[in-house]
């Protein structure tokens, strides 16, 4: 093979880098060896002392073994400085000829701004999206809500395929982390708990203190947070990479309505499957209560489970399960909003995904505030 | 060193036995090819014959189920970041130009990984790669999104010869474009090999860059590579490389050969 004697030499030639070497004095220098990106430093330096008021200067470069485009825009640029160039090697000099010939302009600089300047800039912006974002916040919310009464009106529009696609991507496969998570908190609140009712000799009530914060609160809240960042964030960035694709472009050519066939059973799929993980988190939750019953408290399950009715009612499971489709909604609702507001970039993708999970968490704690004084005026 | 006197004889870049896999289905069955210093392959092939595949194999982004690619005399596997990246240059097809970065910054994040130049040398030289693309400085502080396709495909070769690799791959460099760019950017490959002496190793199916631009051509058929010039295997009698040549996007192809040639 033709390679096999090449490679001595080969190793030979990358054991030392190309080195360069500058001689002579007055107003003519020459170079040896390579003047290449890697030398071009050493290059400057050496010549930087060399006298402009030397009337004629010159440059021999016959000895220069190799020569690559930065080294000739150097030597182009001496050239441009009233230096002559000699001896230049036939093989050098078509990419002299190349390099001197282009047209070089500097790349302009991108223009800057005070801080000042862009701190009021920023603010006027920002309203400015706020104002925007919440139009197209309400506008969306009117038109999924449209489409989906639509599509319920009219049974033959759904998609039982794409429905039940996400039903098992945003429900099934979450149910592990989303029990363990419940558990934690179980565990979480029934400690503080403990601690903080032990001294008035009432630690009996963190059974209490548990079931009914997991059940109203806790379960959903946790399960909605999981969801708005596993699945809202995947609704974001499914829709987004399509849009940078044109397939929804492609769709809309197609005269199949986005809304119909992206939105829609995303909306469904998550307002069935949210409330379902809600209640298995609940069932968790109630299991880590009982666990830190047994281990904290002595209390065994089965007293555990007599205790259970005595300290919640049905009105504490309804309450928390009543929010979870409001959550459900919300979530795939900006998941699919920013998903569609993608252009162009993959960054696009990564902003909107990130602005979509904040969002959809910010949204589910403000409404979650909301549904508090509800039921606290509502007496439920 | 010098690079065109003893050159054409040296092999720069040779793929021996190489066979690929994926599961059952074999795209390359212990196929070899042997490019010289200083020349310019053409590798042509049906959609799905395994060309990206190919490539990606050659630039050593993927590991061979057999055989063995050697660079410059090294398993292109073993060869060090900072070598590879001042041996080779790639041109993708898509461009592969980071969206986040302006296309001066693309162009200069190579230099900027590898070598100790301060900024405003590494602005100059990017502004001479972009100039040598034939595109005009200002497009230095836009970012991808904002370039249309020819000129994606030209900043992608600028940011391709950032270190002057002595093999440029390019994926493609002509598809998507009008017959206008696309010329242009065949003129650009000749001219860097004539200057540079670059060797180019050009993955297409554009009829007129393996005619006008290539001096030898490689046709991935039946997973292996039947390698010949333009001549040889207008004369093959493999059926569907004489289709691919004799085809009627062929003839007209050839005649921008021979008019090519006259210049």
């Amino acid at each position: 093979m033709t390679s096999v004697p090449a490679n001595p030499q080969q190793a030979s030639a990358d054991a030392s880098p190309p080195a360069l070497a500058v001689s002579g004095d007055g107003d003519s220098l020459a170079l040896a060896g390579a003047l290449e990106i890697t030398t071009l430093d050493e290059a400057r330096s050496a010549l930087k002392k060399w006298s402009r008021h030397v009337q004629s200067r010159t440059l021999n470069i016959a000895k220069l073994d190799s020569l690559d485009t930065p080294g000739a825009l150097f030597l182009c640029g001496l050239q441009d400085k009233g230096v002559k160039l000699a001896g230049i090697r036939a093989e050098h000099k078509s990419l002299l000829d190349l390099i001197c010939g282009l047209d070089l302009k500097p790349i302009p600089q991108v223009e800057s701004t005070p801080r000042w300047c862009q701190l009021v800039v920023q603010l006027g912006k920002g309203s400015h999206d706020f104002r925007r974002e919440a139009i197209d916040l309400t506008t969306f919310i009117g038109r999924a809500a449209n489409w989906t009464v639509c599509s319920l009106l009219h049974p033959g529009c759904l998609r039982p395929a794409a429905i039940s696609r996400h039903i098992t991507e945003t429900g099934i496969q979450a149910l592990p982390i989303i029990g363990l998570m419940a558990i934690m908190i179980a565990i979480v609140i029934g400690y503080q708990g403990v601690a903080q009712l032990r001294p008035f000799g009432g630690e009996d009530y963190t059974i209490n203190l548990v079931a009914v914060s997991v059940l109203r609160e806790m379960a959903v809240l946790i399960t909605s947070i999981m969801v708005a960042g596993r699945s809202g964030s995947a609704f974001t960035a499914e829709i987004g990479v399509m849009q940078t694709r044109e397939e929804v472009d492609a769709l809309k050519v197609m005269g199949i309505e986005p809304m119909q066939v992206l939105v829609v059973p995303r909306i469904i799929a998550l307002v069935i499957t949210l409330p379902l993980l809600t209640f298995f988190a609940d069932i968790m939750g109630l299991v880590g209560g009982g666990a830190i019953s047994l281990f904290l408290l002595d209390v065994s399950p089965v007293q555990y489970l007599t205790r259970l009715p005595q300290a919640i009612d049905g009105s504490d499971l309804f309450v928390g399960l009543f929010k979870a489709p409001v959550f459900a909604f919300f979530i795939s609702i900006i998941g699919c909003m920013h998903g569609l507001r993608v252009t162009g970039s993959a960054e696009s993708v990564g902003r909107e995904t990130t602005r979509a999970v904040v969002k959809s968490i910010f949204l589910v704690i403000v409404l979650d505030a909301f549904f508090s004084i509800l039921f606290e005026r509502l007496g439920v | 060193m010098n690079t065109r006197t003893k050159a054409q004889a040296e092999t720069i870049l040779s793929a021996q036995g190489i066979v690929n896999r994926f599961g059952r289905q074999v795209v390359h069955d212990k196929l070899s090819l042997d490019v010289a210093r200083g020349e310019i392959i053409g590798i042509a092939g049906g959609s799905g014959a395994g060309k990206s595949v190919l490539l990606k194999t050659l630039v050593g982004l993927r590991a061979p189920d057999a055989g063995e690619v050697t660079l410059n005399g090294k398993a292109v596997l073993t060869i060090g970041a900072s070598e590879k990246a001042s041996l080779i240059g790639v041109l993708f097809q898509q461009g592969a130009l980071f969206s986040s970065l302006s296309v001066a910054q693309n162009i200069m994040l190579p230099m900027r990984e590898h070598t100790t130049l301060p900024p405003p040398e590494q602005e100059q030289i990017a502004a001479m790669k972009l100039a040598l693309s034939g595109l005009p400085a200002d497009t230095g502080i836009k970012f991808p999104s904002a370039l249309s396709g020819g000129m994606v495909k030209r900043a992608a070769f600028a940011r391709a010869l950032a270190l002057d690799p002595k093999i440029l791959f390019l994926d493609e460099p002509t598809s998507d474009l009008d017959p206008i760019a696309a010329g242009g950017i065949d003129a650009l490959i000749r001219q860097l090999n004539g200057s540079l002496g670059v060797t180019v190793v050009i993955v297409t199916h554009d009829l007129t860059t393996l005619f006008t631009v290539c001096s030898r051509i490689a046709v991935l058929v039946d997973r292996k590579l039947t390698v010949g010039t333009a001549d040889t295997l207008m004369k093959s009698d493999h059926p569907w490389i004489h289709e691919f040549f004799h085809g009627p996007r062929a003839e007209g192809a050839m005649k921008a050969r021979k008019t090519g040639h006259g210049i």
